[in-house]
């Protein structure tokens, strides 16, 4: 394992500055100006309820007019902002530069001693006076190791997450945690150095804040707060197929170097959660997912041959039943999309064929089961589309022998 | 007349056990320096194997987006650079053992010997024909495919036929074998796809075209919809 450096000058800055009870670290460009202006806010509105910590806010930006900044900042004794450079290794890749620059926040955050760190989306959505008090409350006062947070969602927004990162993250390491690739969240002192901390091999892994808390430091509590803030994610020119394959080969390579972990790891335990819910976001008009089923049945008329490569006979002839059905009728087993996730995370370690056409191959059945997803909670609310989402997650815990057997034993005939 | 045909018989038989004779030394050698070489490429490669897996080289081709790493099949990159430098060592045996079968004159003709390396590299290209025809055909279906084109598995069986054909051609061309045929048979199979798709787009679908240029010059401009359904 190696940490996460942190340039000279930026511990220079760090030791200038001394310790600091939270810091709040902002992963990703950001105006310093703004930056100023929100965090002198936050303070003033956190006012003599926070007069006993002390925080530092950090934001990537090791230039001389960031370092101005920083001096100007001072000049405030109440503010502290400190820029820290930006890691090196800029990939283009959307969450690859978020991930990297939250792990060097945590890497700064340990080096100021905190007892606290927040790391916060670019956009500054979170950095709000209640969202800190929120994050702070939960690692100080309720000693959590990790916070992270739960954001207001209809029923058809993230539906990556809702179909495969967090079921499948739940499932393996069992932490009921919402949203395990997150923009914000929060981390106690203790865990700081121990998550910025990264082996060469985890280097792309992206939901490593929940997985390195549960495999790691599996004592140490893990939290959720609701977060009241919509981070505009730059979806124009992203393909969905390039986005699944960097979500799923990114979540697949973590399973393939924590497997010692979560094959220990059976059924899964509550997260508390703290702040209100809200009211939940608006129903909104139903969809039609007929050019998402057109996707699917194109898929399993053409990539049937990569398919029968990847998944076990049993579900290619499940797969084969559903592109008989009616368009009305369609629905995607919640155990048969379990097992497909599973059957492909198998083979990413494998190399049963080159990774790169694994994932392309998986679009198309990701598609099917967002249509039979679309198709089912069309007619529920927000909040019995989110109960049955608790059933889905159920679902992939109830399938993980299933994927402890195939991932120990492979080459075991499997109908 | 028996002692004529027994005479005959005898000098053909002996001419046959005399050339096994000279041939034998060439067949043993070519045996000994395979042999050797196997052995030496099998000791290479269980100490590259043993140094790379020292120096922890797996983990690291895994933790960027190492093409050396997406290529291993099945199994680690350290297993294919062990594997590598093992038919390395097999192939510089073979080409030893060749050379070592040639000193032993007049027993292979000396065409034959020289044809031997132009038979390897017909053998290497048709692999490696094959191994990128499927992999780029395989390509090219996925990402037809995601993109909703109905007709991804003709566009990938064409290019996959394309590059079968090519690897076919120069095959043919390395082995010396057809001469100016395959390449004036290459070029008409070549150029009539190319102009067969050329024809076909520019009389066949004029009309199209030019209803869908129509089509588009004459279309108001569209604000953009906000998507319903979010994927990430």
């Amino acid at each position: 394992m190696a940490a996460v450096e942190i340039t000279e000058e930026t511990r220079q800055q760090a030791e200038r500055v001394g310790p600091a009870d939270v810091v709040v670290g902002i992963a990703g460009a950001v105006s310093p100006d703004e930056l100023r202006v929100r965090a002198q806010q936050v303070l003033t509105e956190l006012g003599s309820g926070a007069s006993s910590l002390r925080f530092v806010f950090a934001w990537p930006g090791a230039t001389p007019e960031a370092a101005a900044g920083a001096v100007q900042a001072a000049e405030n004794p109440a503010l502290t902002l400190i820029p820290f450079a930006p890691p090196a290794q800029g990939t283009g890749e959307l969450w690859a530069d978020v991930s990297a620059c939250q792990r060097a926040v945590l890497a700064l955050a340990a080096s100021l001693k905190a007892r606290a760190c927040i790391v916060l989306g670019s956009d500054l959505a979170a950095l709000r006076t209640p969202l800190i008090q929120l994050f702070t409350y939960a690692v100080l006062d309720r000693q959590c190791g990790l916070v992270m947070p739960v954001y207001p969602s209809a029923k058809y927004d993230g539906l990556i997450n809702s179909g495969i990162l967090s079921p499948l993250s739940r499932a393996l390491y069992g932490k009921r945690v919402h949203y395990p690739l997150a923009f914000d969240f929060a981390v106690s002192g203790a865990l700081c150095a121990g998550l910025a901390r990264t082996s060469p091999a985890a280097a792309n892994s992206l939901l490593w804040p929940v997985t390195v808390a549960a495999t790691q430091f599996p004592q140490a509590p893990v939290g959720q707060v609701h977060v009241d803030a919509h981070h505009q994610v730059a979806a124009e020119g992203l393909e969905l197929s390039a986005v699944l394959g960097q979500l799923a080969g990114s979540l697949f390579q973590e399973m393939d170097q924590c497997a010692s972990h979560w094959q220990r790891i059976r059924g899964s335990q509550a997260t508390p959660a703290w702040g209100n819910a809200g009211d939940g976001q608006p129903d909104g008009q139903p969809i039609d997912p007929q050019p998402m089923l057109d996707s699917f049945l194109l898929g399993s008329k053409n990539l049937e041959e990569v398919w029968r490569l990847l998944l076990p006979p049993n579900a290619l002839l499940e797969l084969r039943r559903l592109t008989k059905l009616a368009p009305d009728q369609f629905r995607m087993p919640d155990d048969l999309w379990a097992c497909i996730v599973y059957d492909f995370a198998l083979a990413y370690r494998l190399r049963t064929i080159n990774r790169v056409h694994l994932l392309g191959a998986f679009t198309p059945l990701y598609l099917g089961w967002v249509a039979s997803y679309v198709r089912e909670v069309s007619n529920l609310s927000s909040a019995a589309a989110e109960q049955r989402l608790e059933q889905f997650a159920r679902a992939w815990e109830e399938k993980k022998p299933y994927l402890l057997s195939r991932w120990r034993w492979p080459d075991r005939f499997n109908p | 007349m028996w002692q004529q045909v027994e005479q005959s018989l005898h000098s053909s038989m002996g001419l046959v056990m005399n050339k096994i004779a000279t041939l034998l030394p060439g067949i043993l050698a070519f045996i000994a320096a395979f042999l050797f070489f196997l052995l030496i490429g099998w000791l290479v490669a269980l100490l590259v194997r043993r140094i790379l897996t020292a120096m922890h080289f797996d983990e690291r081709m895994r933790g960027g987006a190492s093409a050396i790493a997406e290529w291993s099949p099945r199994a680690t990159p350290s297993l294919l650079v062990g594997r590598v430098v093992f038919w390395c060592f097999v192939f510089a045996g073979v080409v030893v053992g060749v050379s070592a079968l040639g000193t032993s004159e007049h027993i292979v003709s000396g065409w034959m010997l020289g044809y031997v390396p132009r038979l390897v590299g017909a053998a290497i290209l048709l692999l490696a024909g094959n191994v990128l025809a499927r992999f780029v055909a395989r390509s090219v279906l996925i990402t037809g495919v995601n993109l909703n084109l109905s007709y991804a598995r003709l566009l990938s069986m064409g290019v996959r036929w394309m590059i079968l054909v090519l690897t076919g051609a120069m095959v043919l061309d390395h082995l010396a074998l057809g001469g100016a045929i395959v390449e004036l048979g290459f070029g008409i199979l070549f150029g009539g796809i190319v102009f067969a798709l050329a024809l076909a787009v520019g009389l066949g679908s004029r009309d199209l075209v030019s209803r869908s240029l129509e089509r588009e010059a004459s279309r108001p401009v569209e604000v953009a919809q906000p998507e319903k359904i979010h994927h990430f």
